[in-house]
Order: C-alpha cells, then sequence, then structure tokens
C-alpha cells in the first residue's frame, strides 16, 4: 500500500515517466541493513557526466577510475569504511570476530539476501570471489591489495554465511582490506573462470541480463559513446528508517564526456545533476554563477593527495646515461634538495595554481587525513637567503652572472618532466623554474605524453627530476606501503633496489614493517609520525600542495554529503533523493 | 579497365605501407597500454607484467604487426584494450556517427561554395568580393579548435542549443519524431562548426578556378560571339573549372573521417574522432591501426572516384 | 601597384614589429608578477580622479579587491604617468648586444599591461610579441623544409618523367596519407631531454615541413612537366644543352612563380600547425611564449570564459595570415596578367 501511495506521489510530482523496478517487497528471513540517515522520497534520475568512458564493468580487471565509479554504485563489499567517519562498518557482513592473536578474522554474513538478478547470495560467492582474485590469470588489480607478509590471504567457507579469512600475520588495517572489494556472483561468473577467460568478460557492451551484483543499481543500458543508465536493483539490501527499501533515486545515468571542462560545462548547463572534483579554476567560475543557477557547491578542504617534486637517485650502474650521473652528484646531495625545498613558492603555487584552495605541505600527509597527520612537523617559510646559505656550506658557489656551479665549476642546470595532460603540474613547474632561477640554477620544463613520462620514470631512468601526485586512496598508511619501502614498487626516486640505500630508508623500511602488524591506533601513530618526521628532513620528495576536494550539485538533493574520500559524491548514493519542496522544472 | 585495376593493385600497396607506418611510428613512442597502471601505488609490478604478457605485449613488434595483419586480411580487426572487446565492435558505430556529421556538412558545403563562389567570381575585384575575401581568409586563419571552442561558449551561453553530446538522456522515450528533433538540436552546432570550418577554402578555390577559365581563350571567344552569359557558364566555364574542383571534391571525400576530429572531441559528439585520441593517448594499438586503416582506405576510394569522374568530365584527360 | 605595395608595407610591419620584441614590449614575457594573475587590461586615464585633465596619459596600481579575490580595483591614490624611452628589463638585440631600452613603461609598483596578464602574472602584450618571434619563425621553417624538398622531388618528378614520376607521385599519396600526429610524439618522446627546449621545438617544426612536401611537389611537378615541352626547351635540348643546364636555366625560373605562391599560402597554415602542435602538449617549453602556447590556455573553459584578453593572440594571427594571403592573390593576379 505505501509502496503504491509512493509511487503515485512520485508520478504526481515529478512529471517524469521513468521506468525503473520497484523496490521488492522485503522477504522475512532477509537481514536487511537499516540506514538512520533522513528519509527520503523515492523517484527521479540522476545525471552524472564522467571524464572519460568507463572501460570494462568487470570488478577484477577496472584499474581506470570511470569504470571503478560505475562498478562501485553497482557491487556491494564485505566491510565498508564510511566515507564521512574514515573508520569501518558493517555491510555484507553483519558482524565479525578477530582471533587474539589478530590473524584470523571470522565474519558472519547477511542471511536471505540476494544478487540483483534474484539469485541468493552465500558464502559460496565470498569464497569465489577472493579464489578469482588471487588467481594469477586473472591479473586483478586488486591481488597485491590481498597480499600480507608475503603471502596472499586465504578464505575459507565454514557454513553457508560464515567465512574464516586467515593471515599469515597480524594486520593492523585488515577490516579495511575488504572495502571497495565487490563480491562477485559465482552463478554467473564460474564458467568464464574455469576456462580462465575472467579477464575479458562483462565489457561494457555486455547484456544487462548477463551482468549481476549486490550494489545498489544494476544495469540498464549501454550507448556506445553516449551513455551508460543504471536503474534500480530491487533486491538491495539496504532500507531506511520507515521500512523502505534504498535507493530512493530510479536511474543513474552516466554520460560520456571527452575531459573535465566538458564535465563542468554539462554541469553549468544542467545536463548532469552532480559534479565530482571540479578544478580551481572551474570551481571560480561556477561559483560566479551560482545565484543565478540552481546548484550547490562545496568546498571540502584539502584531499589526501600530495604533489611534489623528486629528484632522480635511481642506481645507474646497469644503464648509460652519463649525463643523469653525473647530476646526481647534486641530486644526491641532502644539502641540494633542502636548498630547492627552502626556495620554492609553496603559497604562490596555492595561489596561482589553485586560486587558493589548495594547503601547501611540507610532508607526505595531508591536513585531509586528520587521524594520521603529524601536526608536529617543521613548516619552514619560503627563504631564498637561507637557501643560498644552504647552498654554500655544500660546496656550491656563484659565477658572477648569477648562474650557480657545484664543487667542480660545473653549471647546475636540469630538466623538470611533467604530464603534458596535466596543466597544473606543468604550471607548478614553471613557478618552481623561476623560483630555482633565484638560486642561479637553469631549469627547463619539459612537458611530456604521459606515457613517455611513466616509461622514463619507472623504465628507462632517463630523467632529471619530475612532478607527480601520488595518495589519495584510503587514510591508512598501509596504503603507501609501496611508496615508502626501499623494495616498493612506487619507491619512485630509487626504483628496484634489494635492500635499502641509506640508513634512513633502513630506518623508514622498519618503522612501515612494525606499523603493518601492530594493532593499537596510538602506537602505529607513533610510528608513523617518526616515518613523517624522517621524510620531512631527508627529502626524498619535496612536498608542494595537497588540492581541495571540490564538488557541486543540483540544489534539489537530499543526503548530499560528499567527502574526501574515494568516491567523493556518490559514495553514499542509496540514500540521496530529490526534494520535492525544491524541485526545479528541468 | 586495367587502368581501374592497376590502381586498385597500387592502393593495396599503399594501404600495406600506410598500416607498416603507422605501427612503426607507433612502436617508437616508448610506454605501452599498461605502464599508466604502474603509478598506482596499489598494483604490483608483476600484476602489470602478467597483464603485458596475457596480451602478447611482451612479443617483438615484428610478430605483433604480422599477427595484427593476419587477422586483418581475414576481416577481425583486432582487440582493443581500452574497452576488452574486439574492435569491430567498437569502431563502426563510431565511423556512422562521424558520417551522419560529416557527409551533411560536405553536401551543404558544396551546395553553398559552387554557386557563391560563381557568384563572386562574376563581382571579381568589386567590394563584394573583397569583403568575401576579408571573411574567407579570417576563418581559414582562425584555428579550428578556436571555432568550436566559441560556439560551444555560444551555446553556454544563450543556452539555446545543448553543450554535448548526440542525444538527451531521455530520447529512448521520445517518438521517433522527436527523437530525430532531438538528434537534429544536438547536432547543428557540430555542424555549424564543420561548416565554418571547410567552406571559406572551397569558396575560395572555386572562385579562383572559375576565374582562371574565364580567361580561356575558348570563353573569350564564346563571349565575342555574344552567346548569353549563363550559357557560357553552364557550357563554357564550369566543364574547364571542372578539372581542379573535382580532385578538391575527392579530397574531400577522402577526409571524410578525418576533418571532424577536433570538433568532435571538443563538442562531445561520439565519433571516431575522440575514439582515436583516447586511442592514441593509451597507446591501444588496434584501435589506432584500424583507424588509420579505415581513413586510408577512404582516402584511396575518394583519389579513385575524383580521377574516374575527372576521366568522364575532362575530354582533354582522355587523349 | 598601390594596392600590393600597401599590402606588403603591413606585412612587412608587422615582421619589424615582432622583430624589435624586445624594444617595444614593456616588460620580460617570463616575468611573473605573482600578485597579478590574470589581471585586466590596463586603462589609460586621461582625467584624473579630481576631474583634472593631463596630457600625458597615465595609470593606476591595480591592487586585489577585497570583496572579491578574484578581482582587481584601481588605487587613484597615485598616478604613474606612462614614460617613453625608459630603461627596463634586458634584452638581446642581436646575439651578444644587450640592451635595456624600452619604447614605453611606467614606474613601479604600477604596470601597465595593455593587453592584460595570465595565469602567472605575465604580460601579455609582452609574450604576444616575444610569441610572434617564435610562432612566425616556425612558420617560415617549416615552409622552407615543405618547399625545398617539394622542389626537389616535383622537379625531378616532373623532369624525368615515366618511372621516376610514378613512383614519386605514390610516395606522395603515402605521405599524404598517415597520420604524421604519432610521429611527432614519438620525436618528441625519443629526443634527449637536455637539448635546449627551443632546440627541441624547432627540430619537431623540421620535421613536420619535411613530412608535409607533397602537396607543393604536385603543384611543381604539373609546372615542370607543361615546361619541360615548352618550345624554348626543345629547342636549347636540340642544341646540346644538358639535364642540370636545363633545370637551372629554363624548368627552375618556370617554377619560381607557383613556389612563391606556395610559400605565401604555406606560412600561415604552419603557424596555424604550430597552434596546433601547441594544443597538444607538443610546443615550445616554458617559459618560452609562442602564440600556440598562449592559445594553448583557452582549451580550459574558465580561461575562455573569464579572461577575452587571452584572445589576442588569434587576433595576432588572423592579422598575419589575411595579410599572407592578401599578398599572395595578388601576386598571383600579377603573374597572371603577366602571363596573359
Amino acid at each position: 500500500m505505501r509502496l503504491i501511495g509512493s509511487a503515485l506521489l512520485v508520478a504526481l510530482l515529478s512529471g517524469l515517466s521513468v521506468n525503473a523496478a520497484a523496490p521488492s517487497a522485503i522477504a522475512a528471513g532477509e537481514e536487511v541493513l537499516v540506514e538512520r540517515a533522513t528519509s527520503g522520497t523515492p523517484g527521479g534520475r540522476l545525471v552524472v557526466a564522467l571524464r572519460a568512458e568507463p572501460r570494462t564493468l568487470n570488478p577484477a580487471a577496472a584499474a581506470d577510475a570511470p569504470s571503478r565509479e560505475v562498478i562501485g554504485r553497482m557491487s556491494g563489499d564485505l566491510i565498508h569504511i564510511d566515507r564521512a567517519t574514515q573508520s569501518t562498518e558493517s555491510a555484507l557482513a553483519s558482524q565479525w570476530k578477530r582471533s587474539t592473536d589478530g590473524r584470523e578474522y571470522t565474519l558472519s554474513l547477511r542471511k536471505g539476501i540476494r544478487f540483483s538478478d534474484g539469485h541468493a547470495f552465500d558464502a559460496d560467492d565470498v569464497v569465489f570471489t577472493f579464489r578469482v582474485l588471487l588467481d594469477e590469470r586473472t591479473g586483478a588489480p586488486q591481488r597485491d591489495l590481498l597480499i600480507v607478509g608475503g603471502q596472499p590471504i586465504r578464505v575459507t567457507k565454514i557454513d553457508e554465511y560464515t567465512v574464516k579469512v586467515a593471515l599469515s600475520q597480524p594486520y593492523a588495517a585488515a577490516e579495511r582490506l575488504f572495502d571497495s572489494i565487490a563480491i562477485l556472483p559465482q552463478h554467473l561468473l564460474n564458467d568464464a573462470y574455469e576456462k580462465g577467460a575472467m579477464g575479458q568478460i562483462w565489457s561494457v557492451a555486455t547484456p544487462a541480463t548477463s551482468i549481476a551484483g549486490l550494489g545498489p543499481y544494476r544495469l540498464k543500458e549501454y550507448v556506445a559513446g553516449q551513455r551508460l543508465v543504471l536503474e534500480r536493483n530491487p533486491y538491495y539490501w539496504k532500507i531506511d528508517s520507515t521500512k523502505r527499501r534504498l535507493p530512493y533515486i530510479d536511474e543513474l545515468v552516466f554520460l560520456f564526456t571527452g575531459n573535465e571542462d566538458a564535465q563542468v560545462i554539462r554541469f553549468q548547463s544542467g545536463d548532469s545533476d552532480v559534479l565530482s572534483r571540479a578544478s580551481a579554476d572551474n570551481f571560480a567560475v561556477l561559483a560566479r554563477d551560482q545565484a543565478a543557477q540552481r546548484y550547490q557547491l562545496k568546498d571540502l578542504g584539502p584531499s589526501l593527495e600530495y604533489n611534489f617534486l623528486f629528484f632522480n637517485q635511481n642506481d645507474l650502474s646497469g644503464k648509460t646515461l652519463p649525463q643523469v650521473a653525473m647530476k646526481q652528484q647534486w641530486f644526491g646531495d641532502l644539502g641540494f634538495r633542502r636548498a630547492v625545498s627552502r626556495a620554492i613558492d609553496r603559497e604562490g603555487i596555492a595561489r596561482l595554481v589553485y586560486r587558493g584552495r589548495a594547503v601547501p605541505l611540507w610532508g607526505n600527509v595531508s591536513p585531509g587525513n586528520r587521524l594520521w597527520i603529524n601536526t608536529a612537523l617543521p613548516r619552514l617559510p619560503r627563504s631564498v637567503s637561507e637557501a643560498r646559505a644552504i647552498l654554500t656550506s655544500s660546496g656550491f658557489s656563484w659565477r658572477p652572472d648569477g648562474q650557480l656551479l657545484d664543487r667542480q665549476g660545473r653549471p647546475v642546470s636540469f630538466t623538470i618532466v611533467t604530464s603534458s595532460t596535466s596543466a597544473q603540474r606543468t604550471e607548478m613547474a614553471t613557478l618552481i623554474q623561476a623560483d630555482l632561477k633565484e638560486l642561479g640554477m637553469d631549469v627547463q620544463v619539459v612537458p611530456l605524453e604521459f606515457r613517455a613520462l611513466v616509461d622514463r620514470v619507472f623504465q628507462s631512468f632517463d630523467y632529471d627530476a619530475s612532478i607527480l601526485g601520488l595518495g589519495g586512496g584510503d587514510a591508512d598508511p598501509n596504503g603507501e606501503m609501496n611508496v615508502w619501502l626501499s623494495t616498493g614498487s612506487n619507491h619512485l626516486w630509487r626504483l628496484g633496489q634489494q635492500k635499502p640505500a641509506t640508513p634512513w630508508e633502513a630506518e623508514v623500511d622498519r618503522l612501515m614493517q612494525k606499523q603493518l602488524v601492530t594493532l593499537d591506533y596510538r602506537e602505529r601513530k607513533q610510528l608513523f609520525d617518526r616515518v613523517q618526521t624522517i621524510v620531512a628532513e631527508q627529502l626524498p620528495f619535496i612536498f608542494l600542495a595537497a588540492p581541495h576536494i571540490l564538488v557541486g550539485a543540483r540544489a534539489d538533493i537530499g543526503n548530499f554529503q560528499p567527502s574526501v574520500l574515494d568516491h567523493y559524491t556518490l559514495w553514499n548514493v542509496e540514500r540521496m533523493f530529490f526534494r520535492p519542496e525544491l524541485r526545479t522544472r528541468r | 579497365m586495367t587502368v581501374v585495376a592497376r590502381r586498385i593493385a597500387s592502393s593495396i600497396v599503399m594501404l600495406f605501407a600506410v598500416s607498416v607506418l603507422s605501427f612503426g611510428v607507433l612502436e617508437l613512442a616508448p610506454g605501452d597500454f599498461f605502464i599508466e597502471m604502474q603509478i598506482d601505488a596499489h598494483v604490483g609490478s608483476q600484476t602489470v607484467e602478467g597483464l603485458r604478457t596475457q596480451y602478447g605485449l611482451t612479443q617483438s613488434p615484428v610478430v605483433r604487426y604480422v599477427q595484427w595483419l593476419r587477422s586483418f586480411v581475414q576481416g577481425d580487426l583486432g582487440f582493443s584494450l581500452a574497452h576488452r572487446a574486439p574492435v569491430s565492435t567498437v569502431i563502426w558505430t563510431r565511423a556512422a556517427n562521424t558520417l551522419l556529421l560529416t557527409v551533411p556538412a560536405m553536401l551543404v558545403t558544396w551546395c553553398l561554395a559552387l554557386p557563391l563562389g560563381i557568384w563572386i567570381a562574376r563581382h571579381r575585384n568589386r567590394w563584394v568580393d573583397r569583403i568575401c575575401g576579408g571573411v574567407t581568409s579570417t576563418l581559414v586563419a582562425l584555428p579550428d579548435l578556436l571555432v568550436a571552442l566559441l560556439l560551444l561558449l555560444l551555446a553556454l551561453r544563450t543556452g539555446l542549443f545543448p553543450t554535448g553530446g548526440m542525444f538527451s538522456p531521455d530520447a529512448n522515450e521520445l517518438s521517433v519524431g522527436s527523437r530525430l528533433l532531438d538528434l537534429g538540436r544536438h547536432a547543428f552546432l557540430p555542424l555549424c562548426a564543420l561548416i565554418a570550418t571547410t567552406l571559406p577554402a572551397v569558396v575560395r578555390h572555386v572562385r579562383a578556378s572559375v576565374i582562371e577559365a574565364a580567361e580561356a581563350p575558348a570563353v573569350q571567344a564564346a563571349r565575342a560571339y555574344g552567346i548569353a552569359r549563363t550559357r557560357i557558364t553552364s557550357r563554357y566555364v564550369l566543364p574547364l573549372a571542372a578539372n581542379p574542383l573535382v580532385s578538391l571534391a575527392g579530397l574531400s571525400i577522402a577526409t571524410l573521417l578525418s576533418t571532424s576530429l577536433l570538433i568532435e572531441v571538443v563538442m562531445s559528439w561520439p565519433g571516431l574522432g575522440p575514439l582515436l585520441v583516447e586511442a592514441l593517448l593509451a597507446k591501444d594499438v588496434h584501435v589506432v591501426l584500424s583507424a588509420s586503416m579505415l581513413a586510408s582506405a577512404l582516402l584511396v576510394i575518394g583519389n579513385l572516384a575524383a580521377d574516374l569522374a575527372l576521366y568522364a568530365v575532362d575530354p582533354r584527360i582522355r587523349v | 601597384m598601390k594596392r600590393l605595395g600597401l599590402i606588403a608595407s603591413v606585412l612587412a610591419s608587422l615582421h619589424l614589429l615582432v622583430l624589435l620584441a624586445g624594444f617595444v614590449a614593456p616588460y620580460d614575457p617570463v616575468e611573473q608578477t605573482r600578485t597579478l594573475p590574470f589581471a585586466p587590461p590596463a586603462h589609460l586615464h586621461f582625467v584624473d580622479s579630481r576631474g583634472q585633465f593631463h596630457l600625458r596619459p597615465f595609470v593606476y596600481a591595480l591592487v586585489p579587491d577585497s570583496e572579491n579575490f578574484e578581482s582587481y580595483v584601481e588605487d587613484t591614490t597615485q598616478r604613474f604617468p606612462v614614460q617613453f624611452m625608459v630603461s627596463g628589463s634586458a634584452y638581446n638585440v642581436l646575439p651578444g648586444l644587450e640592451s635595456r631600452l624600452h619604447l614605453f613603461g611606467v614606474h613601479a609598483p604600477a604596470r601597465v599591461s595593455l593587453l592584460g596578464t595570465d595565469g602567472l602574472g605575465r604580460d601579455v602584450l609582452s609574450r604576444l610579441l616575444h610569441g610572434g618571434r617564435m610562432s612566425i619563425g616556425a612558420g617560415l621553417i617549416a615552409t622552407l623544409c615543405a618547399l625545398l624538398v617539394g622542389m626537389g622531388l616535383g622537379t625531378l618528378a616532373g623532369f624525368f618523367g615515366g618511372r621516376v614520376d610514378a613512383a614519386v607521385m605514390r610516395l606522395a599519396d603515402l605521405f599524404m596519407a598517415v597520420p604524421w600526429l604519432y610521429l611527432l610524439f614519438a620525436v618528441r618522446a625519443a629526443l634527449p631531454l637536455h637539448l635546449d627546449t627551443r632546440a627541441t621545438f624547432l627540430l619537431l617544426v623540421a620535421v613536420l615541413g619535411i613530412v608535409g612536401w607533397a602537396r607543393p611537389a604536385r603543384m611543381i611537378r604539373g609546372i615542370v612537366l607543361s615546361a619541360r615541352e615548352r618550345t624554348f626547351v626543345t629547342a636549347a635540348r636540340g642544341f646540346g644543352a644538358r639535364a642540370p643546364y636545363l633545370l637551372k636555366r629554363h624548368i627552375v625560373p618556370q617554377t619560381l612563380g607557383v613556389v612563391l605562391t606556395q610559400a605565401g599560402l604555406l606560412v600561415p597554415q604552419y603557424i596555424l600547425a604550430e597552434v596546433t602542435l601547441s594544443f597538444l602538449g607538443l610546443g615550445v617549453g616554458e617559459p618560452t611564449p609562442s602564440w600556440g602556447a598562449m592559445l594553448g590556455s583557452l582549451q580550459q573553459y574558465s580561461v575562455l570564459t573569464s579572461y577575452w584578453w587571452m584572445f589576442t593572440p588569434a587576433i595576432a594571427l588572423v592579422a598575419v595570415a589575411i595579410s599572407y594571403y592578401a599578398l599572395t592573390s595578388m601576386v598571383h593576379e600579377r603573374m597572371r596578367l603577366a602571363a596573359s
């Protein structure tokens, strides 16, 4: 009765004829999750413009952001990180217990839940999912996340609704592992997996009946080059406080645009309803028109991302790069790096590149990461005279025309490579170029095509310095293991080493390994604080700035609670709804 | 007929050469499709290597080229790494969308340019000619990208036209008539941009050829005979002017798939343009090769059609 | 005759302005003013806030608006008259010869940015003038390369005919068909980083010119084919003249007219190509200005809609292109009249 009433209300108010599947009635024995958020009005269609086309709908193959954005709305995970509080909450696993030694977790799954095609969900699907993801043949990007202490985690079925997860060593943030690991339907994917075709299945053109998931939406339609439409999952396992099954919004439409500017244009003209991560410039344009328009803009403060300048300190013994090798005498000198760091105008970067919507950084953790930032880190102001003094004490000198010379009298000159597609990093490089000119350094800025850049930084090591950005994943330090461990694949300034090259890197290794297995938050924080201090002193990366997260949405969207964690705007899409009292005609 | 056969044979050789060159040039640029995953801190290098091996990217370039060639001559256009799907599922709809834009644009351009060019040529060196000359020069000098961006700005400011895409999100629920109207509204600005960038050059060429043809002795003789002006234009001037114009028309056909590239990217029109640009940047080799082959095939067809038409129209060539 | 002279002098003065960029421009094109990003063009006043008229125009200093930190207001407390023949930043008149003399300027802290500033606070007028060097230079170099190769191969094809002609023409078709954009990406990626960015850019431009030889070659081949059959050539042959002599004295002079008109059309085309290269990230590196790099910032939506003065390189582009086209068509017209 209530459902019919709500449907009539929607039809009267919205005037849209959206043919979405109505939510199914709640079955007895179905263990739904009750969301105690504001109850909302069902109905409507939410349009989101994507920056690029999603490449696949296969959770085990998606590595690019648009694919993950779409898949995230179609799938469910066992334990979820609430983006607002940044801590874990139960999802498909209604509760879990940790063994005393911290190596085993027993998860109880919700009973009576069904996939979006009506098929029942149980422990077999969970075991299948982890088997697929950990299988090397699949080549899933999530595989490395599930390797703890060198061993993959072992997931075994205890009974129909209980699984046991075994780790080779105690792992501090084990619960957080499960966030965004989509549970796959065994009944649809088993054949493909047995045949070894997991990597090719579920492309965007797959018919909707072949795809099922546990998320708030399921696939309805895909039109090549134009849009992808998701409709409400009638079996979604969350309800609101009035016992109505979520999600409220009937349909999610993803429009494909070519780039960020096209995305903003669509939002401003009213074609799309939500804007994720606008750049500071576009945000300023939108803010100017805000009064006349019907959208709300939010500046959420600094993101978790950090941009940095770094020098090539790789071991070049296997390569023939005499010029770079010669310059490494400067790059390896801590005084040189400290001088460069003192001379950089971080405030200028925040003001000019990001229109003031960024914070200058001196360490690898941004202020947006409230739980882990080391607030005691020194924030040295810009000082060209200090930088010069440091250079002098490191044995550098100046020619009469101002050019900096090293101990052997060679002029100090190097290039900074950036990605040609990132206008912001190239602008940062131009500002740094002018800053370092005051020190007498001759710096060239070379924008390269992205792949060429990555090739130089990761494979050929044929570069002097570069500006890149990292972070932006989870707030937990474990996500950064690959960057700070000396054997890590993102240990950018010195890749491919078997053991740490310097004492301080060995110390960082020790600290990171220790915090991995420490279960108490306060102890971990102390360890990670020490890592931040060492990194800020030794400057393998010269940190520049962390941009703010800037988002926008239509004014009449309720429960719009954007966060600084991915996915910034749609993470709670099942709770979002259109407020009828604020509704304007489209 | 042997002439045609020989042309076709040499065209096939040329297509082959184009494929070799395109492949070679793509290989020159460092990095491959999966290198982008290396910068993701969560993905280990072993996973990336595994993916590379799985899709055959670790083999030598020669081996990969031969594999592609073998499947291509059998009609299989290859596999798109970005879309994880066969290239043919991706490329034909996009090509059709591009043609949906460029064919009407070409027709409109030529239907406008011919009479306009003739009319301007008739009023040569008077103020009409000068103004049109100035306007066409300005339009030719403006970068295509700028024209497209300005039109986009216009759409945004006036709100009269959609700012991108081919259909509205709710197009499926409309009737056939409304859907056609929706398509028209979305295609209008890209069409304008396309016509604005191609019309001026064609007008200038028409004008130049007509003027040159009008100086010919045969035409002067006809004028001396007192033959009516319209008859002179249609029976004497136009056939003489036809030669370079037919070649130009052939070139228009040949570039049907490539002129709209930038405009499609700026206006989010789902054609070959955005696909090619993304495939190029992502080093999705098979998509790029297939698109180049498609464009080259069209070039060959265009040139052949132009040569055949020339043979039919211009009696001097038959001699 | 008069009109030809007029167009030619317009073109010459545009080139002269660009050549004398150091003198005419009030500021160094790479000098950043980090407190004044995207400042609008300076207003030249003749009447001050008290209503008094001054013969010498003056400007006010710009300060950020306290309410809206995105815009600027003029500080009317102090006038800064425009001075002529002032001493400013250093520039090279010729390699090795430095000068500090600028046509006009104002005293610090005011700035007379007649065309506003860009995102890093650099004066747009100065960058426009200095950028013209890069852009017009790129156009000239590319045209030279295209014409040299085109003339060489086209003359060869037309003169020797037969199989040579067929081979060259097939090669020309090939060159027109291959998408050379990838080649430019590849060349850029393969070049060592230690080269001066200016040198790298000019190398790319040269490559761009060289691969564009096909169209001029076709036209020149056509001329050479018809020239070869002319009576005076046949006569010269009858007298025992060899190929090099024929080419030098009789054939090549015939082609010069076409080459000239081709040049007049190609230069603006290659200046435009430089703009495209910059859009794609293959342009000259920072901080060197070029028209393409300046227009590249218009790709950002915020710049496109908010800062109209960033469009000025397009106007310069159009002016140069129109002058070249007008000159070319005038020369073409005169040649035609002379031939008939």
